[in-house]
């Protein structure tokens, strides 16, 4: 870690009166444009979306969608991962991530994944520190970008046993 | 009371009375019906019967009963006594204490009148008549503690404090020893406290502080006895036992600047206007260390030395003032910061400092010197502060950039995007200022003060539908944006007068203005129930501060500026009338007399329609009143919600008479008050007032342009007047022969060589070469071409300033448009005029009004993604990011619009 001091880093619920601040950094970080549905979804995910703040200032989420399986198990889809640039290399991902992990293993959820274009490496190695792989790759993901593949990324959690 | 009446109507006139004070006024109506039957010209039956509908809103009724009930039994104080109450509810007190003196004649020891009298006359502040009122209150009922308290109030009122003492005083020596009883410790402390302030008022110090010392263990509020102290020592001149006792309330609360105020008199090195000899400074500084050692955790005590710290050591202590800010992130240190603007050379010094600190932090990630790495926010506070400097100097273009870059550094701080809408605002462009308020506010939907800024700027932009609409998300009913004027919202009435005035629509504006004047009237009423209630709780060094205040209420400047706008929508009233009715009635004129008995018809039918739906929504209001707080409270509707009325008064003048009255007693300091006296009495052809106001400003700022204006304005009139005739005349003329010598700017010079010498002291000022630019045309309509030659002389000078980076101009954007008008509408030269707005559109490309060449560009840049590859999602090493499943619905083309933004 490159500072020198300690800056709190907190994370807080996205609501519908802060919304605009998940925009704004989704603006600053993607090149996309997000629907309603995506805003939907986030507010709906509950505890699985969240912001991150560096002191008091908002530079990172993550917001995911529950997505019901076939035979009634809910997973979590990762719909976007991200911090502002000056931010990075401070922990802010890790600690995004590790609360969604945290709380998939609290909540009995077996299985996280998310897509991630098949040139980013460094998206590849952060997810496999975590301990999740590639599963899948779907062709022609993308339609506007250059390589327009990308790779599924799960995770599949196994679930402590509970102690006799 | 009832005593003329039989037994049993002599009971149902006790139930009258009974059950007015206990609310119950069906019942009360009832008996006094009962009584009525019998006796129909019984007159305190009549009163009481009057003042319960009174309290049924059936005011019309009431009155005409009272009065009846007087006429018919004009020996009862009890009539006189409800006919006093009735003016009282309607606020008329000066009829109401005529009425109570009427009763006291017939009954002169009526406790109950005697009290209500007195809270009138404190009200009123009849303070002579207060005083007896409460003397023969005490001399009634010397065992009550209330009115010995009163006595000795009314006394300091009437300015006879030594009196008030000694009343205080009789009134100790009545209580026993051990006084108070716990349960009254409190407001005992608060009457020796008071006690002791009346004889600090009377200069009998050293009697107060004996008397503050014995009475120590009988003062509840310590804090307060310390202050007192240290206040009497200070006066007396034990400066030593001073600088003690300031360095204990310090170690008790080292943020107060008072008390360090304090403490700097005490060891004698403090000047009023904060200018200090290098010794002083010396000695400061090293005050201020020591203290700055023992109070690690005041701010306090770093931040006064920035006010008296000069060149290097200034700088330095700068530094270190704002280094652990700008990393701690503190929004606030620009404002905190921005009284050192006013000191000559103290904003170069903190450019060129917050300058090394951005570059240090750029290059190497750490303060210069520093061996800590910053936090990246660092780096973004210091442009923001940097952004807020720019825009103070008046370097619109520096500060844009500078808050850009911030943004785009971390574009999720709200701070960042008021500051820019703040810039924009400066620069000129209102819409996109507006617009960026708008982007702030909706960062943070929960920030009622966000909200309030963004409505300010909405009705700067002249957005006011939009700006209602804002405004109403923060109030408690939702719709009805007529509760911001119930919670006596005073700033957004008078920006939306103001953003109405602009406008053109005076009525609306007035109603707006005048709205606020009523809420300085309600301010003073509310003070009605303090009168009793802090004699009872004894709370009296407040009570009589409050009275105070209550008398200067009116120079508070929202009252000025209300005042302000009315008059100036009054003397454009005058000025312009409005036509709709002349013009009406010729249109009528043409008309044939069937025509216009439809056309009647159609006017009638339109009004009840009016009227009806004014009273649905009238019904819907109190049925949703009743149905929320389940009992009835009927807002009246407003009948003239948009001011139409306010607008067919007959003579303006005089209305502005009354509101310029209001500012004279109260602001009689501020320049615009005697300019509007100027203006107003012009038009009123009243000479010698309207020479009273040249004087007055010729004794507040001889030099400014709008006194000049007035000065010559006036001696032209009254030159081009024709010869006196009548008497008053006459003796107008004399008056104003006798004082024009007295002019020093008059003396032994025409008009010309006065407004000619005013040119040649002032000729480098815009403003001031306007000002005589347009009296020369005042006073010689053929030399207009010179006037404006003069105008067009001026050179917009460089600030002398050493500041690093880019040159400021002297000339500000508002006195530009001033001039601007000046050209177009006074001297009326289209072509001048439009080569001034090129000129000036050079200068102020942001200004809207000059139609600038980057004007709505800011606003718009924001609703673009952010095209900054540093933040590109996809490639970017380091990233911890996807935007899969995202670029699959942005190729649907669903892409979502930020949000719809109407500028």
């Amino acid at each position: 870690m490159g500072v020198g001091r300690e800056v709190a880093i907190s994370l807080d619920a996205v609501r519908d009166k802060n919304l605009m601040q998940l925009r704004k950094l989704n603006t600053a970080l993607f090149p996309v444009r997000y629907n309603d549905k995506y805003y939907a979804d986030a507010l709906a995910s509950g505890e699985f979306t969240k912001l991150a703040y560096f002191s008091d200032i908002c530079v990172g989420s993550i917001a995911c969608r529950l997505e019901k399986k076939e035979g009634g198990a809910i997973c979590v889809y990762i719909m976007t991962l991200g911090v502002l640039a000056p931010y990075r290399g401070l922990g802010i991902g890790t600690k995004l991530l590790n609360h969604v992990l945290e709380l998939c293993s609290k909540q009995n959820m077996s299985e996280i994944y998310l897509h991630v274009q098949t040139n980013n490496e460094d998206a590849i190695n952060f997810y496999k520190k975590f301990g999740f792989e590639i599963t899948d790759t779907i062709h022609n993901y993308y339609t506007n970008i250059t390589p327009p593949d990308c790779y599924v990324v799960t995770k599949f959690i196994t679930q402590p046993q509970p102690k006799k | 009371m009832g005593a003329s009446l039989p037994p049993k109507e002599a009971n149902l006139f006790k139930l009258i009375v009974k059950s007015y004070e206990t609310k119950q006024y069906k019942k009360g109506l009832k008996a006094a019906d009962q009584i009525l039957k019998k006796f129909p010209d019984h007159g305190e039956t009549l009163s009481m019967k009057g003042l319960t509908l009174n309290c049924m809103d059936r005011k019309s009724e009431a009155y005409e009963l009272v009065r009846l009930g007087v006429k018919n039994d004009l020996k009862s104080h009890v009539c006189w006594h409800v006919y006093g109450l009735l003016y009282r509810s309607d606020r008329e007190y000066r009829e109401a204490i005529k009425c109570y003196r009427n009763a006291l004649r017939i009954d002169p020891d009526n406790i109950e009148i005697l009290r209500d009298l007195s809270l009138l006359q404190a009200q009123m502040r009849d303070l002579s008549g207060f005083v007896e009122t409460r003397q023969q209150l005490l001399t009634l009922k010397p065992n009550h503690r209330m009115n010995w308290i009163g006595f000795a109030v009314a006394h300091h009122l009437n300015s006879n404090g030594s009196k008030a003492v000694e009343i205080l005083e009789a009134y100790e020596g009545t209580l026993e020893d051990d006084y108070p009883p716990d349960n009254e410790r409190c407001e005992h402390g608060e009457m020796l406290l008071y006690k002791i302030s009346l004889l600090e008022e009377c200069d009998f110090l050293e009697r107060a502080i004996e008397e503050l010392r014995r009475k120590e263990p009988k003062i509840v509020d310590k804090l307060s006895y310390k202050e007192q102290e240290v206040s009497l020592l200070v006066k007396i001149g034990r400066l030593e036992e001073g600088a003690k006792m300031y360095r204990l309330l310090l170690s008790m609360n080292p943020d107060n600047y008072r008390y360090y105020e304090g403490l700097q008199k005490c060891v004698g090195v403090y000047s009023e206007n904060g200018k200090y000899s290098f010794d002083e400074i010396d000695q400061l500084d090293a005050l201020y260390k020591s203290l700055g050692q023992q109070y690690t955790w005041s701010s306090a005590v770093k931040r006064i030395p920035l006010d008296f710290l000069q060149g290097e050591k200034f700088r330095e202590a700068a530094f270190n003032y704002m280094r652990p800010l700008l990393t701690k992130g503190v929004p606030s240190l620009f404002s905190d910061l921005s009284s050192l603007y006013n000191q000559p050379g103290k904003a170069d010094i903190l450019e060129q400092l917050i300058l090394e600190l951005e570059h240090s932090i750029r290059t190497t990630g750490r303060y210069p010197g520093r061996e800590e790495k910053e936090p990246p926010s660092t780096l973004m506070w210091t442009l923001f502060f940097l952004a807020q400097h720019y825009d103070r100097r008046g370097q619109y273009e520096l500060a844009l950039s500078k808050i850009d870059e911030a943004i785009e550094h971390t574009p999720t701080v709200i701070d960042l995007y008021s500051v820019k809408s703040r810039i924009l605002k400066h620069a000129g462009d209102l819409a996109a200022a507006a617009a960026l308020a708008d982007e702030a506010r909706c960062m943070d939907l929960a920030d009622r003060y966000v909200n309030s800024e963004c409505v300010k700027r909405m009705l700067q932009a002249d957005q006011v539908p939009l700006a209602e609409k804002t405004a109403v998300l923060f109030t408690k009913d939702g719709d009805q944006h007529n509760n911001l004027h119930d919670m006596q919202c005073m700033w957004y009435e008078l920006a939306s007068g103001e953003s109405y005035f602009r406008q053109g629509d005076l009525g609306r504006a007035l109603k707006k203005f005048l709205a606020v004047e009523k809420h300085y009237a309600d301010i003073t009423e509310d003070q009605f129930d303090f009168h009793s209630y802090c004699l009872r709780k004894m709370t009296l060094r407040a009570y009589v501060e409050m009275l105070k205040f209550q008398d200067r209420l009116h120079s508070h400047s929202y009252f000025h500026k209300a005042a302000a706008g009315a008059i100036r929508c009054y003397i454009k009233l005058y000025d312009c009338p409005p036509k709709s009715t002349t013009e009406d009635d010729n249109d009528k004129a043409n008309l044939l007399p069937s025509q216009k008995k439809k056309l009647k018809q159609k006017q009638r039918k339109a009004e009840a329609r009016a009227k009806k739906e004014a009273e649905g929504k009238n019904e819907e209001s109190s049925a949703s009143g009743v149905s929320k707080s389940g009992k009835r409270h009927v807002k009246p509707v407003d009948p003239d919600p948009h001011g139409e009325k306010l607008l067919q008064v007959e003579d303006p003048m005089l209305e502005a008479t009354k509101y310029l009255k209001l500012l004279q007693k109260s602001s009689p300091n501020s320049l615009e008050t005697h300019l509007f006296s100027f203006e107003v009495n012009m038009r009123k052809q009243k000479i010698l007032l309207a020479f009273q106001a040249v004087k007055q400003l010729l004794r507040l700022d001889a030099e400014n342009p709008d006194s000049h204006r007035c000065l010559i304005r006036f001696f032209h009139k009254v030159d081009s007047m024709s010869a006196p005739v009548t008497d008053a005349e006459k003796l107008i003329w004399s008056v104003l022969e006798a004082e024009r010598p007295a002019i020093s700017q008059l003396q032994e010079k025409s008009l010309i060589e006065t407004n000619k010498s005013f040119l040649d002291k002032h000729g480098d000022s815009l403003m001031h070469r306007a000002a005589a630019a347009e009296m020369l045309y005042v006073l010689e309509p053929n030399n207009k071409s010179e006037a404006i030659k003069l105008i067009e002389d001026s050179a917009n000078n460089l600030v002398p300033t050493n500041g690093a980076l880019g040159p400021v101009k002297e000339w500000k954007l508002r006195d530009c448009i001033s001039v601007h008008k000046l050209l177009k509408t006074v001297l009326i030269d289209q072509d001048a005029a439009l080569r001034w707005k090129v000129k000036c559109t050079e200068y102020f490309p942001h200004s809207a009004y000059f139609e600038g060449n980057r004007t709505g560009l800011s606003s718009s840049a924001y609703n673009q993604p952010s095209t900054n590859p540093e933040n590109g999602a996809a490639n970017h090493p380091g990233v911890n990011n996807q935007s899969a499943h995202a670029t699959t619905i942005a190729s649907n083309g669903k892409l979502e619009a930020f949000k719809e933004l109407t500028i």
